[in-house]
């Protein structure tokens, strides 16, 4: 299960995060007042309004996936009626603040590109313009198109950044996930465990597998740890020397490292390089590794049946 | 007077469970207190456990290490137990790796890498 992301939290949204967007966005206390003082404006067209922006939205294929029948509509045209009336609060705080991230987070959760979501925004601002200028003298209405513009433009930045923070979560999520697939350390005798490397060894995952590998040797109270290299395409001087690390770290715990799946390649490579692991135990196969982890312990694999 | 450090006698050999930091007055008479120890015991085995380390930095490595050879040169082999994983990700990353000394896991493994006991 995902939990829910605290949006307020991850974009660090505070009283002074706050005041620095609204400096950037010019919103000032007079436009605020502006806006309030046009609550019985936003009153009257409020639903007429929310109503024209539906059928842009239902007009549009793509769009109108996501509203599959009336009553999906309505109620998010009952949203959308409180939305618009918000604009209107003539506050701008951090509640106002924490229910426009909300209506950003249902738009992205729900799979809204944002390419719909800012472009509605586009039909709202045209049909405000229409409105304000059949109903008020037309300095008023552009001053008050003027505030209203700069709240939208507010909202607008909010709803980019959830969309962003979502996607940075999902890719935490997931790099979370990889680093645990890297790294499986496995369990294949009483005391001996085995780590079979897949993929490119940078520093960064190379630190963290002497780190898991360590925690488990303890854990386990392994003595020996089999190391298998077959899926690692290739070994070059940096790999080999964080195999080398990880070995001695091993050992300084008191347990012995075996690499194996050293392919005539590797080990070409490996000797070329000039690089010498000559300290560890190496073996071409895994199960001749796991002879050797056996034996280390006093141990051995016997026949009981001729094949 | 005492060491800093207790060391106990067991059968044939010394054990020696280090739990406060070394620092460096400590250490040097850990180390001064093991090989006068040693002297008089004629110990066949040392064991150090270091599993109450959570920091071991390169100075206590090397004390540690020293103290192994010096031992040895007297005819008593040291094993170093309990080394925690983050103590040995840091030495190594230091390139300090104890090259010489052996290590085992806990003291009953330690105990295994040491002479029998003569009878």
């Amino acid at each position: 299960m995902n939990s829910p992301v605290n949006y307020m939290q991850r974009l660090r949204i505070d009283d002074k995060e706050l005041r620095a967007r609204r400096a950037f966005y010019e919103i000032t206390d007079e436009d605020l007042a502006r806006l309030a003082g046009l609550r019985a404006f936003g009153e009257r067209n409020g639903a007429a309004i929310v109503d024209a922006l539906y059928q842009l939205l239902l007009e549009q294929p793509e769009s109108r996936t996501f509203f599959p029948d009336d009553n999906t509509v309505s109620h998010v045209k009952a949203k959308q009626r409180d939305y618009f009336l918000g604009l209107f609060q003539g506050r701008l705080d951090l509640a106002y603040v924490e229910d426009r991230l909300r209506v950003g987070a249902v738009h992205e959760r729900i799979g809204m590109p944002p390419k719909l979501y800012i472009g509605a925004y586009s039909r709202y601002l045209r049909l405000l313009f229409d409105r304000l200028l059949a109903e008020l003298p037309v300095d008023e209405a552009h001053a008050a198109y003027r505030s209203l513009a700069k709240i939208v433009a507010f909202d607008k930045g909010l709803a980019i950044d959830t969309y962003i923070a979502a996607n940075l979560n999902t890719v935490a999520r997931h790099q979370a996930a990889i680093r645990e697939l890297s790294t499986p350390v496995i369990r294949v005798h009483r005391r001996i465990l085995l780590l079979p490397l897949v993929g490119t060894v940078d520093s960064h995952r190379a630190a963290q597998i002497m780190e898991t590998l360590l925690l488990r040797v303890v854990e386990e109270q392994a003595r020996a740890v089999i190391v298998d290299i077959a899926g690692v395409p290739t070994v070059d001087t940096m790999v080999a020397d964080h195999l080398l690390k990880t070995t001695e770290a091993v050992r300084l715990l008191g347990a012995e490292t075996i690499l194996t799946g050293i392919s005539a390649q590797i080990a070409r490579t490996v000797v070329q390089l000039g690089v010498d692991i000559s300290t560890m135990h190496t073996r071409a196969r895994l199960e001749d590794g796991i002879e050797l982890a056996l034996a280390l312990l006093g141990r051995a694999i016997t026949t009981t049946k001729a094949d | 007077m005492p060491g800093p450090i207790p060391i106990l006698r067991v059968a044939d050999n010394l054990l020696v469970t280090v739990q406060t930091d070394l620092h460096d007055a400590v250490a040097d008479a850990f180390q001064e207190d093991l090989l006068v120890t040693i002297e008089r015991t004629g110990a066949a085995g040392l064991l150090i456990d270091v599993s109450g380390l959570d920091l071991v930095d390169s100075y206590v490595a090397r004390v540690l290490v020293d103290t192994a050879k010096m031992a040895k040169l007297m005819g008593t082999e040291t094993v170093i137990v309990g080394i925690r994983p983050e103590v040995a990700a840091t030495l190594v990353r230091m390139g300090f790796t104890m090259s010489g000394v052996r290590t085992a896991l806990n003291i009953d493994e330690g105990l295994l890498l040491l002479p029998r006991p003569r009878k």
